[in-house]
């Protein structure tokens, strides 16, 4: 198990080194550049200025200069300076991935709390009244656009009942007289967009569980179970529900691994101040240093989430062994 | 996509909007509402509108130009001019200049309580001529060569120019740094690539006292997200009105429009909504008589269609002509705004002061597809009764059209304007990119085949010497850094632009100008289309607010706003 964990953290750095030199020249060969953006913005830069200004930032150099620039500059652990805000990017980024993280996990534990016990309870009801209903909430919610649901919800408790907030991320200006009050300010503002998150994964959740319940619980080993008299219980949760993990853990890995990269379409419309925009600006704006850091974190958090998907099947599943 | 998120989302409040809208705003808070992204508030380094418009609630420079288009003094007791004795033109090693004495006001302090002085100038021009630092326009402040001033009044200044330029006194983005607090931050980096912008006090802690003397402080800086700011008490002029002032980035105008009814911000500044957003927003307005005002202002800038004049067919000036004989811009802005933007009759927009329709300088044409076929004719171009499209040679008369992808109002020109053309049997196709492929490489490059539409903005007064000389066609041999992209030469032009900023009599310098107009409108680069509007959506509560529609942000007036 060691040997294998090891072998795949290192191809997962040598997936890591390349694919960022294949995303940094391909960023380079887009066109525009962040002093376009100033052109655009600034009719009196002149020819000299935008020489000056192109040869200040190192465009004028080729693609993979840039990029062993800005790898020499990444491993003495400075993530480098954002050419859209012109401030370290450690600064905008780091308070930015937290909320993300803070948003997506809230969501993602929201919907797999209501996700898997309902996915579990439809598919040992198949073709009921009540599996048709959560069918029609769960297509609903695979269906719904997440602008059009997030609106809704700004709509209905923000603007009809004021109950709260429209967006935000907290109380602008508010001094906190303890953390609690600052984490109960926090978490009014994170309410809605949880929950118009929550909701566009519940349904994917709950198809996913009904179907890999549905799958296990027609197995053999189910049916020897219950000729052996276990309890009702015992046969749906260790004997169903166990083998019904694999496909669900796929699918759970790969969600956490878009723990840190945001939500860009509910953080625009709640405001909130996550990754997925800065990510999205960074990218359209060509802001290099910002853009890379996220990129880097997206891919070591699939790879990761993949490995830990890896070793989980074996742990769920003692026919899975690593040689 | 983004557009077509927008669009539902609009139709969606629309729809569902049957609320009673909150704009109980008071004198203790200010909430305002943009949504366009800002950067770090240095003003060495800012480059974003967004940020010109936060930097202004809190600093100030030595003068500006108001609401209503006129050059005042801020932090100069008054502006000087050849015609005070403020200044005079002077003779430095033989070559002409101008040297004026500028005054700043006693009372004009940092927020920390220490004065401006002369001294806070220079060290703003020694910071923006280090070339490693990163200033937009570095022209803005090494057009003044020397700053000097006598010990014993540290305010009365000096400047000698670098040449002899008529607007000498325009220094409305000339901003101080307080030598006292960043200057020992420049002299340990100024040796270093971005050492200065990446350490600045305005970067490291923007909340800092004495980095501003504007009417406010900063209080907290969110990028992304918001910035608060509070009287300062140490502003030369009077105490601002409210308390507290909150803007806050909302990206989405949507979500934007649902904050304000909402009473989650009280204003939607002129960094707000989209010119057909804020047309359905105050349709709402007058049909639920909401407590807001939604304001349309002529702005600079100015939509057009840049024509490639290597473009074999637009080589030949009645084609090119008959282009503009086509079409009707009265009906166009009467049919897509609602008469609330103006059609353009050239360049400069009529808040301009060098602004004219006189015939003498400008040639109008006015819509007649009689006369567009006639010149078509006369340039060849017959017409085929058979598809209703004109031929020379065998070749079709047909043109490429591109503008940037996604934008609903230029797609909806686009379209507009296709159906006049093909109404004179003028084929146009319509091929349009994304906004960074279209300006970053297609226009920047002359690659958009014969016809591009999009916007310049301009400063009022401003030498269009950038987007007309032909020094400033983009090529390989100039790295494709100039900005005269349909690649108009004209050598009295190239004169004119070059004499225009040493001429000091106005009135000589706006027949220069008309002069230009009119070989612009006589030989046809551009196309003309419309002068777009500044757009804000203030509380009706809120007196004194104005928009300005230049890039001198209204923020300039912030301490007359007050509640009526």
């Amino acid at each position: 198990m060691t040997t294998f964990i090891i072998r795949r953290l290192i191809q997962t750095l040598i997936v890591i080194a390349l694919l960022s030199y294949f995303c940094y020249i391909l960023m380079t060969l887009m066109p525009g550049d962040p002093v376009e953006l100033m052109i655009q913005s600034n009719p009196k830069i002149t020819s000299a200025d935008i020489e000056r200004l192109r040869t200040l930032y190192g465009l004028d150099q080729p693609g993979y200069v840039r990029y062993f620039n800005w790898v020499s500059t990444i491993l003495h652990g400075d993530l480098g300076y954002s050419r859209t805000y012109r401030i370290p990017v450690s600064e905008i980024m780091g308070p930015k991935l937290w909320n993300t993280f803070i948003l997506s996990t809230a969501s993602l534990v929201l919907a797999l709390l209501i996700a898997v016990p309902v996915g579990v309870f439809s598919a040992l009801r198949p073709n009921s009244k009540t599996d048709y209903f959560i069918n029609f909430f769960s297509f609903a919610g695979i269906s719904v656009p997440s602008f059009w649901l997030a609106l809704m919800l700004i709509i209905i408790f923000s603007v009809w009942l004021k109950v709260l907030p429209a967006g935000g991320t907290y109380t602008i200006g508010e001094e906190y007289s303890s953390w609690t009050a600052e984490v109960l300010d926090r978490a009014k503002f994170l309410i809605l967009p949880t929950c118009s998150l929550a909701y566009l994964q519940i349904g994917r959740f709950v198809r996913f569980t009904r179907s890999a319940m549905l799958e296990a619980m027609r197995n053999d080993y189910i049916r020897t179970a219950k000729a052996k008299g276990m309890s009702y219980y015992t046969v749906i949760w260790k004997h169903g529900f166990r083998n019904a993990l694999i496909p669900l853990i796929t699918i759970l890995t790969l969600s956490f691994s878009g723990l840190f990269s945001g939500a860009l379409i509910t953080e625009s419309v709640f405001a909130y101040q996550g990754a997925g925009k800065l990510v999205y600006d960074s990218i359209i704006a060509n802001d290099f240093n910002v853009a890379m850091v996220s990129f880097i974190i997206s891919v070591t958090m699939v790879l990761i989430m993949n490995l830990l998907a890896d070793i989980l099947y074996g742990v769920v599943d003692p026919r899975i062994s690593y040689k | 996509m983004k557009k077509i998120i927008g669009t539902i989302l609009s139709s969606v409040i629309i729809s569902v909007s049957v609320f009673t809208a909150q704009a109980a705003v008071s004198t203790d808070e200010l909430k305002i509402g943009i949504t366009q992204e800002f950067e770090n508030l240095n003003p060495m380094n800012m480059t974003m509108v967004a940020s010109f418009y936060l930097y202004n609630l809190a600093g100030r420079a030595l003068d500006t130009m108001n609401t209503d288009g006129k050059w005042y003094p801020q932090l100069a007791k008054s502006i000087p001019t050849v015609e005070n004795g403020g200044a005079k033109i002077i003779t430095v090693n033989g070559k002409k200049t101008v040297q004026a004495v500028w005054e700043i006001i006693e009372a004009a302090k940092w927020s920390d309580g220490k004065p401006v002085t002369c001294e806070d100038f220079l060290f703003a021009r020694t910071v923006a001529d280090s070339n490693n630092v990163s200033v937009g326009s570095k022209e803005t402040y090494t057009q003044i060569d020397k700053i000097e001033w006598d010990p014993k009044t540290p305010k009365k200044c000096t400047f000698t120019y670098d040449k002899a330029r008529w607007d000498f006194t325009q220094l409305g983005q000339f901003y101080p740094l307080p030598k006292h607090i960043d200057g020992p931050v420049f002299e340990q980096y100024k040796n270093v690539k971005e050492g200065y912008d990446k350490n600045s006090n305005y970067t490291k802690n923007p909340t800092m006292p004495g980095l501003y003397n504007g009417p406010y402080k900063i209080d907290e800086v969110k990028l992304g997200s918001h910035v608060t700011f509070s009287p300062n008490p140490y502003f030369y002029g009077p105490q601002p009105h409210f308390k507290k002032i909150i803007v806050k980035l909302i990206p989405n105008d949507s979500t934007l429009e649902a904050n304000l009814t909402s009473g989650n911000i009280d204003s939607v500044s002129s960094l707000g909504f989209a010119f057909d957003k804020a047309l359905a927003f105050e349709k709402k307005v007058k049909a639920q008589n909401l407590p807001y005002t939604v304001m349309f202002k002529p702005s600079l800038t100015y939509e057009h269609i840049d024509l490639n004049l290597t473009n074999p067919i637009l080589k030949d000036v009645k084609v090119r002509k008959a282009l503009v004989f086509a079409i009707n811009r009265d009906d166009l802005v009467k049919a897509l705004f609602e008469g609330k933007q103006q059609a353009a009759i050239h360049n400069l927009t009529s808040i301009d002061p060098w602004y004219t329709d006189d015939p003498k300088y400008v040639v109008k044409y006015s819509y007649s597809k009689r006369d567009a076929g006639k010149l078509l004719d006369e340039a060849g171009w017959k017409l085929n009764d058979k598809d209703g499209y004109r031929y020379k040679d065998g070749k079709k008369l047909s043109l490429v059209f591109m503008t940037t992808a996604g934008n609903k109002t230029r797609e909806t020109v686009q379209t507009y304007l296709q159906g006049q053309w093909k109404a004179v049997g003028i084929d146009v196709q319509i091929k349009n990119e994304p906004a960074r492929v279209f300006f970053g490489d297609t226009t920047k490059k002359m690659r958009y085949g014969a016809m591009a539409m999009y916007a310049w903005t301009s400063s009022p007064e401003s030498n269009p010497k950038p987007q007309f000389h032909s020094s400033q066609i983009p090529t390989s041999a100039n790295g494709f850094s100039g900005q005269n992209y349909t690649g108009w030469k004209n050598a009295k032009v190239d004169e004119l632009m070059e004499k225009l900023e040493g001429e000091f009599d106005a009135a000589k310098r706006k027949a220069m100008v008309g002069e230009i107009t009119k070989y612009y409108t006589d030989e046809v680069p551009v196309i003309p289309l419309y002068y777009r509007a500044d757009i804000a959506v203030p509380p009706t509560a809120l007196k004194n607010f104005k928009l300005p529609g230049h890039q001198f942000s209204e923020t300039n007036e912030v301490e007359s706003w007050d509640i009526k």
